[in-house]
């Protein structure tokens, strides 16, 4: 099939995130956690809206695609995530650009990634 | 105007949440928080009070979240803890409390009013609450825990809370209420779930900059705090 062409895609905003769990997380996990936590949260009709689509995830950052006029629906559901898989689990978002180049330039190069350890080194003092 | 200063004015650290203060400022800190209140229920106070280190960019402020039954004991809790803390919370979700706390000025935030069946709020309480300066405090974690059926009553009871806080110029503060650091969401996200929830961007904003620095200041002019470096030590007539 021919592709659309590219003014009449519709526009998207990139989000450049990081996850701060307790242990690792696999990839489709979070997807389903996202995919649950914004039916959840806007409702279903909402939710399609914002587009929502995890374009890459490794190493604890990652960047998630999303409708432009719908970024504060899909802040406000990927805030409201507390457990992926039965862990743990928070998404910061470092920021918020028009492409993915940029996104990766901007934020998933520069920021660093917040101790995932958290969890582990305070067993640690606890053992 | 500067980048907006973003406080969390209620945090749990150990023995109440699951979290040392060290972590819990350093998440913050990387949220882009420039302080946070560590205000532990009044029943699982630590043994000996922590020792916070403040530093220009990031403060860690003394607060207490008393929570209690009986009205008359409130009081008297109240009276014990007020010079010893910065920011005093009730644990709101009776009526009788609701009531007692809104009525007392040396109260600084009246957390989660709701109980169920009820927003917690009537047009008496919310005058009271605008009489003697007390915040009505929106926790965000009953809201990210849970689902369905409770958080929609959740919201309801936040919506007609809201309504008669805008009518009768009621101040908000929007904080965590975090149980441990998987609990805290930074500022922006914090706004994004706000503005989803009902309240507008403004009223958001000064949940969680201009109404937290203002409880901070009013406690500083209590203990003759005027500004960074000058404080009035010894009041005397000098005429």
């Amino acid at each position: 099939m021919k592709r659309l062409l590219p003014s009449l895609r519709g526009k998207k905003r990139y989000i450049a995130f990081e996850l701060i769990s307790e242990g690792p997380v696999g990839r489709s996990d979070l997807v389903k956690e996202i995919m649950s936590s914004a039916s959840s949260l806007l409702g279903d009709v909402i939710s399609s809206e914002c587009d929502i689509k995890i374009l890459g995830f490794e190493d604890w950052k990652g960047i998630i695609q999303c409708s432009n006029t719908r970024v504060k629906e899909t802040r406000a559901s990927l805030a409201a995530i507390t457990r992926i898989n039965g862990k743990r689990a928070t998404l910061h978002i470092f920021g918020i650009s028009g492409t993915v180049k940029r996104a990766t330039e901007k934020f998933l190069q520069i920021h660093k990634v917040f101790e995932p350890k958290i969890e582990t080194k305070f067993k640690m003092v606890e053992e | 105007m500067g980048k907006p200063k973003f406080y969390d004015f209620c945090v749990h650290a150990i023995p109440d949440g699951d979290n040392t203060v060290e972590q819990l400022a350093t998440l913050a800190m990387h949220f882009g928080y420039s302080g946070i209140v560590i205000a532990n229920h009044s029943d699982k106070l630590p043994q000996s009070p922590p020792l916070f280190i403040s530093t220009n960019v990031f403060e860690i402020f003394r607060g207490i979240e008393l929570i209690e039954e009986n009205p008359s004991k409130l009081n008297s809790l109240i009276g014990k803890f007020r010079k010893s803390v910065d920011v005093l919370i009730v644990h709101g979700g009776s009526e009788a409390i609701n009531k007692a706390s809104l009525e007392n000025p040396r109260v600084d935030i009246l957390n989660h009013p709701y109980f169920d069946k009820s927003s917690g709020l009537n047009q008496v309480l919310a005058k009271a609450a605008a009489e003697n300066g007390v915040a009505i405090g929106l926790t965000l974690r009953p809201f990210l825990h849970s689902r369905g059926s409770r958080r929609i009553r959740l919201l309801s009871a936040l919506r007609a809370n809201l309504d008669l806080a805008r009518k009768y110029d009621v101040s908000l503060v929007l904080s965590s209420s975090a149980m441990s650091c998987f609990d805290l969401r930074s500022p922006m996200e914090t706004l994004a779930m706000a503005e989803i929830c009902g309240l507008e961007e403004e009223e958001a904003l000064e949940a969680m900059c201009t109404v937290p620095e203002k409880i901070i200041l009013r406690k500083h002019l209590i203990s003759g705090h005027i500004r960074e470096g000058i404080e009035v030590l010894e009041e005397c007539d000098y005429f």
